[in-house]
């Protein structure tokens, strides 16, 4: 009886849970109000990264190749990146921030970003656009080093110290949730304003809900502003709710301008919003409101509705982000469920220093297995060959087969979710996040039960 | 030159040359944009790379083979489960997909050592595949990693595998075109010719550049198998690895999509003097005149012609309820690459629809001149298209309709333009007579859609109607339709069922003929 933290032997990858860094820093990118990234490298790199979020949220996100061709492959083509950043200032006016993000074609052939840069800000710019506020940011993601996980980390670290600027000490805390969906935006914001917290959040992405509207001229794009990137060297606190996504900014600002920095727990589950909600009245001496106290009760209530009765003891698989995988298996603990087995899809030497997990070592009193640089076909090939048996899934879409094959219910959570309707609208973490995930794992199981015919009378009195 | 000058894009004068309205009388000698040139940076091109042209387009499609690319995971990931290409072995090529994970050490240090596991590794995950395609991306190419060696080296090691090798890197050519024929000439040069078929037919043929998107390729041969014409293989929708090492031996290679196929078509006529035959799957027309030439090749067009009565009487008239209802409808037909001139005369001919624009993504000037030349009179056409341009003709134009990518789709959804999904289909199959009739169903449910409808409605200047609970697609689209056309006795919408596969798949067919005679000669 012990929990197992193991690298995948295969050294192959079968199926990838995860992209490449350049994703999670084009992700970032577009929650950033009058920007748009450049991509240097192939077009690929931008096209697909287009398609896999527009297949998420159901909406269209602007980001911009540098299309390195042959040439540029051969020759270098930092005049590609010259090219791209004026066509692209050209044509689209607001466009004040312009990340060039790196890919591994780009890394490989050497291309120094950051002296385009310079030369740009030393020669487009002002001559051809003399007054105007543009920011080009580097930020180096090669493909072959991390996930689209660190490429997040980074982009969320370089847009902040490419702006953080020390002035007035303010009231605000900074609040860095990681990679999440407008759902979850729309309740830490509420979180918040119940807790009367003046905060910045990184980033605003709840407009990537964004409407048909009758004037029809819409055109999706997150609402974090200059100003508030510049405004975070200037808070009394940061909280990153996502170690791996966002944390590395965090720590920066800590060390750079001495704010202080709360790296997670993600608020996923009752206990983790609760923690989130103590570090909040830590840092901001606010009191925790009886609005919280009761929205809290409605939650426990819900829970206490389906735990013992239908959740305990189901053995669960979980893969996807590392802070949600993690996150989702504290809860699903606390919901008397049993994650049988968390794959983290990169290989970052982090995981297992990961505090989460060593207390997932420590305390796990039946067979747990983590498998870091994990695939998916870890998953499969246990279900199939190795006599793992589930109850259920949790992870995202990629991954969707291997519950159709196997016969085993899955909750879609993270990202992508594009298999199912509407899944970006709904939080994950929180009290309402909590209530979610319960009733949606409960549901998911009622509905097996009845496909299969598995004791599906049981809900006539529940 | 009726060439048209976009306002976004005035400030970069080369992209006059990339769009042209077709003039009264005005033939492509006339108007004809440039074509497949290299990209401008930063202006929010749709194309996509070399890699996802030979890998995504046409190498995965191939449903028995382990397709394992040579790079970080990026290119793997971003190229899985992004398209409808299935297959009858249970979508072995949608479901699994393989990746090198190659890491930084392996940029310094190289990565044959990591490859050669990972190929040996793929094969023992998967005993019951014994064949593997190997795309090579940016990274690798960059390192220079010498991919056939290492293939070969585990062919010699373990012989009951087979192995391609596809060196097409993102970056090579302007578009993923440069991948379709990087793709055909290996496919060409390594393994055709490395398999002897069995001969079952009089009438052996390849089918060519057909990716059975939502199953495409399995109507197609059910005409083919009526017709007692063998398909050696199909390039390379639900296509079999060594079905496409014989490549060679069919009597006539039948060309759907040129634009993606056709080099691999014009070296088989060259080096095999295998004939080529292009035609058409989509519509009615089009389809008959396709199975038709077929028929004549091999001298047997009653077999085709029983098809087409057989088929067109069945599905005519409910081709004809939509196109009652679809006329005048404009639409932008803005694919990838060759359904420009697919569709382009067809759905004005048979869905009465105007087409008010053609554009393509990948096309090179010569589907521009078969697309032009079939559309309308007044169109525009638009070369690499950008989202600002896009966006532009869009409101210029205003058509009912747009026929394009899932993502740009989303662009017209904001300006409240309904999309249909032109390269994985919203309800397909769309090839055959019946697939003929889905599109056109799809279409109407598009345009006539009342959501569509109440999107048009500010409900917060304009009047808001109280006098309806609901619309139905009818209401809207027969309002105006004269009394006669709307009772018509003979025209009924569609009848099929959801999955029109399901039957087709448990279809059979006599044994096709063999003269003996011929075979002695």
């Amino acid at each position: 009886m012990s929990c197992e933290v193991k690298e995948k032997e295969r050294v192959g990858c079968i199926n990838p849970i995860f992209t490449c860094q350049p994703c999670g820093a084009q992700f970032a990118s577009i929650g950033i109000k009058e920007c748009i990234g450049i991509v240097h490298g192939g077009q690929g790199c931008v096209m697909f990264v287009r398609l896999l979020i527009s297949q998420h949220f159901k909406e269209s996100f602007e980001l911009a190749s540098s299309s390195v061709h042959e040439d540029g492959a051969v020759f270098g083509a930092c005049s590609r990146v010259e090219e791209a950043v004026d066509v692209l200032l050209m044509r689209y006016p607001d466009v004040k921030v312009v990340p060039i993000i790196s890919t591994c074609s780009t890394e490989v052939i050497g291309d120094d970003i950051d002296g385009v840069v310079t030369k740009l800000y030393a020669e487009l710019l002002p001559t051809k656009y003399p007054g105007r506020e543009v920011h080009l940011i580097p930020i180096h993601t090669p493909s072959f080093v991390g996930s689209m996980i660190t490429g997040y980390d980074l982009a969320v670290k370089e847009f902040v110290a490419h702006f953080a600027e020390r002035t007035e000490p303010s009231d605000k805390i900074n609040l860095i949730t990681g990679w999440v969906n407008p759902g979850d935006v729309t309740h830490l914001k509420h979180l918040l304003a119940e807790m009367d917290v003046d905060a910045t959040v990184l980033f605003e992405i709840e407009s990537f809900d964004s409407p048909l509207m009758p004037s029809g001229n819409h055109v999706s794009h997150g609402d974090t502003t200059i100003a508030d990137l510049r405004g975070t060297a200037d808070a009394k606190g940061t909280i990153a709710l996502n170690r791996y996504e966002g944390g590395k900014a965090a720590r920066y600002l800590e060390s750079e301008f001495g704010v202080p920095a709360v790296v997670g727990p993600s608020p996923i589950g009752i206990r983790n919003t609760d923690t989130f909600l103590h570090n909040l009245k830590v840092m901001t001496g606010k009191p925790i409101p009886e609005s919280l106290v009761r929205e809290r009760g409605i939650a426990i209530d819900a829970l206490t509705d389906l735990v013992h009765m239908f959740l305990a003891d189901k053995r669960v698989a979980i893969y996807g982000a590392p802070d949600l995988v993690i996150g989702l298996a504290e809860y699903c603990l606390d919901l008397e469920m049993r994650p049988k087995l968390l794959l983290l899809g990169d290989d970052n030497v982090n995981y297992v220093n990961d505090p989460r997990v060593r207390a997932l070592q420590e305390n796990v009193d039946y067979d747990m297995e983590i498998v870091t640089n994990a695939d998916l076909w870890e998953l499969g090939d246990r279900i199939q060959n190795r006599g793992l048996e589930l109850d259920l899934i949790l992870g995202h879409s990629k991954g969707r087969f291997i519950a159709i094959d196997n016969n085993i219910p899955m909750l879609r959570v993270g990202f992508p979710t594009y298999d199912r309707a509407g899944l970006y609208r709904h939080p994950v973490m929180g009290y309402a996040g909590a209530i979610w995930l319960a009733e949606q794992m409960a549901n998911t199981l009622f509905a097996d039960m009845e496909y299969k015919h598995n004791k599906e009378w049981v809900l006539n009195v529940w | 030159m009726p060439y048209h000058e976009f306002k976004c894009s005035r400030c970069i004068p080369e992209r006059k040359q990339h769009a042209v309205f077709k003039g009264k009388g005005e033939t492509i000698t006339d108007a004809l944009p440039l074509g497949y040139l290299n990209t401008i940076p930063g202006s929010i091109s749709e194309r996509g790379c070399a890699y996802c042209g030979a890998k995504h387009v046409i190498g995965t499609p191939m449903k028995d083979v382990i397709h394992l690319s040579h790079g970080p995971i990026g290119c793997t990931y971003d190229t899985w489960q992004t398209k409808r290409y299935i297959s009858d072995n249970d979508n072995f090529q949608i479901k699994y997909t393989f990746a090198t994970d190659m890491k930084e050490k392996h940029i310094v240090f190289g990565a044959e050592k990591q490859l050669k596991q990972c190929i040996v590794e793929a094969f023992k995950a998967c005993p019951h595949i014994k064949r593997m395609s190997i795309y090579q991306t940016c990274a690798s190419a960059l390192i220079g990693d010498d991919i056939e060696a290492i293939a070969q080296e585990v062919m010699d090691e373990m012989p009951d595998v087979d192995i391609f090798v596809c060196n097409s890197p993102g970056f090579g050519g302007p578009s993923q075109s440069g991948g379709h024929h990087k793709i055909n000439i290996a496919w060409i040069n390594q393994k055709v010719g490395t398999v002897e078929p069995d001969l079952l037919s009089d009438y052996v043929i390849n089918y060519v550049g057909e990716y059975n998107i939502q199953g495409d390729q399995e109507v197609m041969i059910d005409f083919f198998n009526r017709m007692g014409v063998q398909v050696l293989a199909t390039f390379t929708g639900n296509g079999r690895y060594d079905d496409l090492r014989a490549m060679h031996k069919a009597h006539l290679n039948v060309l759907e999509c040129a634009r993606s196929a056709e080099y691999i078509c014009n070296e088989l006529r060259k080096r095999y003097g295998t004939p080529r035959l292009d035609i058409d799957g989509f519509g009615f027309e089009p389809l008959g005149s396709s199975l038709r030439k077929v028929g004549l090749f091999f001298g047997i067009e009653d077999r085709a012609q029983a098809i087409i009565d057989e088929e067109t009487a069945r599905w005519k008239p409910e081709l004809d309820w939509y196109k009652a209802r679809l006329t005048g409808r404009k639409v932008c037909l803005w694919p990838g690459g060759s359904k420009l001139w697919h569709w382009a005369h067809v759905i004005h001919d048979e869905m009465g629809m105007d087409v008010v624009s053609v554009y393509t993504k990948f096309g090179h000037q010569g589907d521009m001149e078969k697309g032009i030349s079939r559309c309308e009179e007044g169109a525009l056409a638009i070369d690499d298209p950008n989202e600002l341009e896009g966006l532009e003709a869009m409101e210029t134009l205003t058509p009912d309709i747009i026929f394009t990518g899932k993502r740009p789709g989303e662009v017209a959804k904001k300006i409240r333009v309904p999309y249909l999904n032109a390269h994985a289909y919203h309800n397909g199959p769309w090839k055959g007579w019946e697939g003929w009739v889905r599109f056109a169903r799809d279409i109407y449910n598009a345009v006539y859609s009342p959501i569509h409808r109440l999107a048009l409605l500010d409900i917060g200047k304009d009047e808001i109607p109280t006098d309806k609970g609901f619309e139905t697609q009818r209401m809207l689209s027969d309002a105006d339709l004269p009394d006669e056309v709307r009772n018509d006795p003979v025209l009924r919408e569609y009848t099929g069922k959801y999955n029109c596969l399901k039957d087709l798949r448990k279809k059979t067919y006599p044994p096709f003929e063999r003269n003996v005679l011929a075979e002695a000669v």
